[in-house]
């Protein structure tokens, strides 16, 4: 089946409703969670019919239980993304707090060692590997079951790339395996064994188990990639090592990074089949936050990109016609009108759920109007 | 050769301060509360640094939001801007914006200085921006040229040493990330040297440091040579210390032994090892022996389990000499 032209995906996580982080605690929803439910349900009917919608709606939160709240979060997410016009949707991560700790649990030989200050009040956890990284389980499985069973439109799973896992961790494990002094050479060593290791023993069966779920679209995230340019070669060895063998449909989202400093290793990632990246951050005062794709073509990659329309750290929605010409440019400098899928910059959880909606919908529109301009080469 | 240890920056909050700012910025507990958390964290890690011999404490710059912030709200010509990342970390300050040429609060910066290093100024160590490092990271909407903006930071900073000198301190430390990650040229890196002429000469007879850190030092050595302060330092971790250049003359030489990104412990037998190779190019009047980058990128358990190879080091060092320094 031939695609339309800019086809519209997520890229993560959205914001979760109030009352789900309500009900989640076991507490009644209050008359403004409970407006919001009522509100979102009356647009895209995603508690229709389902057990727990009564039981919130009587104050029954607990009576609800958490696991079926978060069944409501996922399936809310779902139907936003898909009324909203997505073809690609996920549940918003929904059950998931973050990107770090929640994988790296999932593990053996790594041990918690505290908060570390991102800036201002805001603070992480962070793990040591302490020993060889081992897989305790599979996970995300049973999220994307129920995606799986309940999206009406084509299932996308995001995960947390190796490098990202290695990169937010400390590296005690193989770096004491090097001898003597812990110098640049040798800290080097050591993380691309760790990078490894992850990908090899945590992510790929990770992956495996996923796609004999059913799992043909997999996002692997690695935000930290453009934290350390010049480990774009780890960046590439964990994404094959974790994808080897493996048969599905792989992105690689990047965001807020130099991209030309990344070029051409990043590249060598065999089964990356898109790009996914911001640009529409840094598309303003000016500046054309697109012209970064011309590299993409001077080194003759042909792989599709996830064009970041819209910016997920401003409230201001982008009209339909900023999203068309956005699209535009990206396809002056790809030649490709059929590489082009359209996104927002990154996960939508910085933004309200209203803003979300908004940026999401401008985007199918922005893309719809696109789409009149050009003729789809694959049709 | 003497051998002096200390922190090189801030130190990590504590999972009590960590929980309690968290607990603030949701309303659910008060400012006087955070405030009687900092200052007994404070006098924990005052109690730390002395414990572990320390030539000069810092109470760790807990209350800091980062290095630039404290001017940025306090001097003249600057708004606090948007989140940035901190070189090739997972953690971010807020940018400085420099609307016109600034002008130094007197102070100000005093005021913003943990509670206990004026209360003993002769044992404490301040930890302060770099001019050049200051320069490069804000946004510079002031119309002046970097080079310029280089001299006026480094005058004012001279100006903020002569004023903490004059109430006591002992030691300044200048925090120089950019001197290695995009070493100067030319007129720049001749301001550079002429803002630490000024701050060495602001410093009457306090020691004066500049501290670099996250990259390899090698290529900015030409310069950390000339710079007139008492000693430089490299991080360790970052920089291949086989290749730092010899060099003729006394001086002093700071070096970053405890690796920040890993809560991997150092080995002070390494250190030794390295001090003697580098002893054998240059002349080192004063070695000084501290975290290489940024202690605040540990949580505050394994930043202090790391810190004991200071005084092994130092310890090692010295019975290495036969006891005598």
């Amino acid at each position: 089946m031939t695609r339309e032209l800019f086809p519209a995906q997520e890229i993560g996580s959205l914001m979760k409703p109030r009352w789900q982080i309500v009900a989640q605690h076991g507490d009644a929803l209050d008359e403004k969670a409970l407006a919001d439910f009522r509100r979102a349900n009356e647009r895209t009917h995603f508690a229709d019919g389902n057990p727990a919608t009564a039981e919130l709606l009587a104050g029954r939160s607990r009576e609800a239980g958490a696991e079926a709240v978060r069944d409501l979060g996922a399936l809310f997410a779902l139907r936003l993304f898909e009324t909203a016009g997505l073809a690609r949707v996920y549940d918003g991560e929904a059950r998931r707090i973050e990107m770090y700790e929640y994988p790296i649990r999932q593990m053996r030989g790594f041990q918690f060692q505290g908060h570390v200050r991102a800036f201002d009040n805001k603070y992480y956890l962070k793990a040591t590997v302490t020993d060889e990284v081992r897989l305790e389980r599979p996970y995300h499985v049973d999220e994307f079951d129920f995606v799986k069973a309940h999206a009406h439109a084509e299932p996308k799973l995001p995960i947390t790339g190796p490098y990202t896992l290695a990169d937010w961790s400390y590296n005690e494990h193989y770096l004491a395996r090097q001898k003597g002094w812990k110098g640049p050479q040798v800290r080097r060593a050591a993380q691309r064994e760790f990078v490894v290791d992850i990908a090899k023993r945590a992510i790929r069966p990770t992956l495996a188990a996923l796609i004999e779920h059913g799992c043909k679209v997999i996002q692997i995230d690695e935000p930290a990639a453009g934290t350390h340019p010049d480990e774009a070669d780890l960046v590439v060895e964990g994404f094959n090592a974790a994808t080897e063998g493996l048969d599905a449909e792989f992105s690689m989202h990047i965001c807020y990074s130099e991209y030309r400093d990344l070029l051409p290793t990043i590249l060598d990632a065999k089964r990356c089949s898109q790009w996914a990246w911001e640009f529409a951050n840094r598309d303003r005062d000016g500046r054309d936050g697109y012209e970064v794709l011309k590299a993409l073509a001077e080194y003759g990659d042909t792989r599709e990109v996830g064009l970041g329309v819209t910016d997920v750290h401003r409230d201001d929605i982008e009209p339909p016609e900023l999203v068309a010409d956005r699209i535009r440019r990206a396809v002056k400098y790809l030649g490709d009108p059929a590489r082009i899928w359209v996104n927002p910059d990154c996960g939508l959880r910085t933004r309200s759920i209203e803003v979300a909606t908004k940026k999401l919908e401008s985007t199918v529109r922005g893309a719809a109007i696109a789409r009149a301009d050009f003729v789809n080469p694959r049709a | 050769m003497e051998v002096r240890i200390g922190l090189t920056g801030p130190f990590p909050r504590s999972e009590a301060i960590v929980a309690a700012t968290r607990d603030l910025d949701r309303g659910r507990t008060t400012a006087e509360a955070v405030e009687e958390l900092y200052a007994r964290t404070e006098a924990e890690v005052v109690a730390l640094e002395q414990r572990l011999g320390f030539d000069a404490v810092t109470a760790g710059y807990l209350r800091w939001p980062d290095l630039f912030r404290p001017f940025a709200e306090t001097w003249e010509g600057f708004t606090v801007g948007p989140l940035t990342r901190w070189f090739e970390t997972n953690t971010f300050y807020r940018q400085p914006i420099l609307h016109e040429p600034p002008v130094r609060v007197a102070g100000a910066i005093a005021k913003r200085l943990p509670p206990t290093t004026l209360a003993a100024p002769e044992r404490a160590g301040v930890i302060l921006p770099g001019p050049y490092t200051f320069a490069g990271l804000l946004e510079n909407r002031s119309g002046e040229t970097e080079e310029a903006l280089v001299h006026r930071l480094g005058r004012l900073l001279a100006e903020e040493t002569k004023e903490l000198a004059g109430r006591g301190i002992t030691t300044f430390q200048f925090t120089e990330p950019l001197l290695v990650d995009q070493p100067p040229e030319r007129s720049i890196a001749e301001a550079v040297v002429a803002a630490y002429k000024s701050v060495q000469a602001a410093a009457g007879g306090a020691s004066t440091v500049v501290w670099t850190y996250g990259a390899d030092a090698n290529l900015a050595f030409p310069l950390l040579d000339r710079l007139p302060v008492s000693a430089v330092g490299v991080d360790l971790a970052e920089t291949d210390w086989e290749a730092i250049p010899a060099f003729p003359e006394r001086r002093g030489l700071g070096l970053g032994i405890v690796d920040p990104r890993t809560t991997l412990v150092e080995d002070a037998g390494d250190i030794v090892r390295i001090v003697k190779g580098l002893q054998a190019r240059r002349k080192i009047s004063e070695l000084w022996l501290g975290p290489g980058g940024s202690l605040d990128l540990l949580p505050w358990e394994p930043a202090t389990r790391k810190l004991h190879v200071l005084p092994a080091a130092r310890q090692a060092l010295l019975h290495d000499h036969g006891g005598r320094p």
